[in-house]
């Protein structure tokens, strides 16, 4: 389970709207990635999806149940890590299942479930400001699974890794995502990115951002990311998205 | 090549620490001997480092003579330390559950912010008066407490309220509840902040006792030993007693530091 709906979305930030009737929806354990020019809004939509701010017009619902306040089902994974810093590894991972209460053992077995699944084994006792950025991530993305979430709401997660880590996480992202199939609203700036992650992609417009265009990204996975198909479907969103960009730099 | 030039700092701080008594020795020496004065000063009269070093020895531990018993530097040192440690722990216990509630919630903030913001404008010293009148006892304790709760509480308020706010997100995110942020992860990201006010109250709570214990005249503490010795004229035991209330503040504030570094050890 993990069906994402929003209708007719709309949120204003200080007296200008930041998106506008935003209407798309996110399959059970479907990729979904969210792509538009910067500023049109992408990160209040997913604020909005985790119930972190409300939408001032629209609804949204996961499985049919209408979200208010923070979305519990959901696991956040934010561009700057936002881990712990007073937790090592193992810490931040538990830090869902111990908030619930859930009993020491138990706590212990997920994490050490999370911790192997992601690749940090042996980087279990180090503390987030001794990992590399791209294992600060991959703890980002173990304490949001181990949350046990319906469904993963990235905020552009590998924006700050360079550009081979950037490559590795992506594949290591998708063989996670295939073992745990959780469905993901993935939001980045990057054509690249969502043509290698994404089952779709919501192109959205200029401020106020909207849907403007939904691809499907239907190539078999592992993708080659230079692959004729693989350019076919970058030109068509790169066209789709460059009229935007363009609106948004006037 | 780092620890060279670590080396070379403290030859060079041993040296200073060397030439700042070699100079005071050097001034008191030649006023005695009428070589140099500085007008309307009595240079004559201080003591050189030798003598005050013998007074610190020599006044150290408690003596009685005949049947009057005098206090060593020992034992006034020991009670003021105690007034520090009593004031302190009150003052830890009161002021970072407040700097946590104004810190966080902005009622009460706006409850409490105008009467913390003048109070703590009133020098701990200001306070003597009514811990002597009205007080009475434990009025030294008080005029610590003065001197060292504001400095947690606005602290404890930097450092809850500099709390990462995505930090905060993420927690709510992961199921927290409003109590579990604050222990979980308002309480521990302003724990750097808190013992940083701890370390300045400590600081402030230090120079406030050696205030009060002059004028409250309590029989036994540093500041009343000090103010003592300069009245019968033992200079060389007063500036001793000066000398270890430095040395006691500075240990004091390195201490913390040492703790801060062993305890928190997720800081860059």
């Amino acid at each position: 389970m993990g069906r994402l709906v929003l209708k007719k979305v709309s949120r204003k930030f200080n007296g200008f709207l930041a998106t506008e009737n935003m209407d798309f929806e996110v399959a059970d354990g479907e990729f979904v990635c969210l792509l538009g020019p910067s500023g049109c809004g992408k990160t209040t939509i997913l604020r909005i999806a985790a119930g972190l701010i409300s939408p001032d017009e629209g609804e949204i619902f996961l499985d049919g149940k209408k979200i208010v306040g923070v979305n519990k089902e959901c696991g956040v994974v934010f561009q700057e890590y936002a881990l712990f810093p007073w937790r090592t590894t193992k810490g931040n991972i538990m830090f869902g299942p111990e908030v619930k209460g859930m009993p020491k053992e138990e706590c212990e077995r997920i994490s050490r479930h999370y911790i192997d699944l992601v690749g940090l084994a042996g980087f279990e006792k180090l503390y987030p400001h001794e990992l590399s950025g791209g294992m600060k991530q991959r703890v980002g993305i173990a304490r949001a699974y181990a949350n046990n979430p319906k469904l993963l709401l990235m905020d552009e997660p590998f924006g700050a890794l360079d550009a081979q880590t950037r490559n590795i996480m992506q594949a290591e992202l998708l063989r996670i995502w295939e073992k745990e199939h959780v469905s993901v609203l993935f939001v980045t700036h990057s054509v690249d990115e969502a043509v290698y992650l994404a089952d779709r992609i919501v192109v959205m417009t200029a401020r106020p951002g909207t849907v403007k265009e939904i691809f499907e990204v239907d190539l078999p996975r592992p993708r080659v990311r230079t692959s004729p198909e693989a350019n076919v479907i970058r030109d068509r969103v790169l066209r789709s998205l460059g009229t935007e960009i363009q609106m948004a730099m006037r | 090549m780092k620890i060279d030039s670590e080396r070379k700092g403290l030859a060079i701080n041993i040296l200073s620490l060397f030439c700042f008594l070699l100079l005071w020795h050097a001034l008191v020496m030649m006023a005695r001997n009428d070589i140099f004065n500085i007008p309307f000063m009595r240079l004559r009269d201080i003591p050189t480092p030798i003598e005050t070093w013998y007074a610190l020895l020599g006044s150290m531990f408690t003596k009685t003579y005949g049947p009057a018993l005098t206090y060593g530097i020992a034992d006034h040192t020991r009670a003021s330390l105690l007034r520090v440690v009593e004031g302190g722990i009150i003052a830890f216990i009161v002021g970072v559950p407040v700097g946590i509630g104004v810190g966080y919630s902005k009622l009460l903030g706006n409850i409490l912010n105008p009467i913390i913001e003048i109070v703590r404008n009133m020098p701990p010293m200001a306070w003597i008066p009514l811990a002597i009148f009205i007080l009475v006892a434990g009025g030294s304790i008080f005029i610590v407490f003065i001197g060292m709760v504001f400095p947690i509480i606005l602290n404890t308020v930097h450092g809850v309220k500099s709390t990462d706010s995505r930090l905060i997100d993420a927690a709510k995110t992961l199921g927290a509840s409003e109590s579990k942020i604050v222990t979980l992860v308002v309480i521990p990201s302003a724990f750097p902040s808190i013992m940083t006010g701890l370390r300045i109250g400590l600081g402030v709570g230090w120079m406030a006792i050696v205030a009060a214990e002059m004028v409250i005249r309590s029989p036994v503490g540093l500041g009343y030993f000090i103010w003592n010795m300069g009245d019968l004229g033992r200079y060389a035991e007063m500036v001793a007693g000066m000398i270890v209330i430095g040395v006691i503040g500075y240990v004091m504030n390195i201490s913390i530091l040492v703790l801060q570094k062993r305890f928190i050890r997720w800081v860059d």
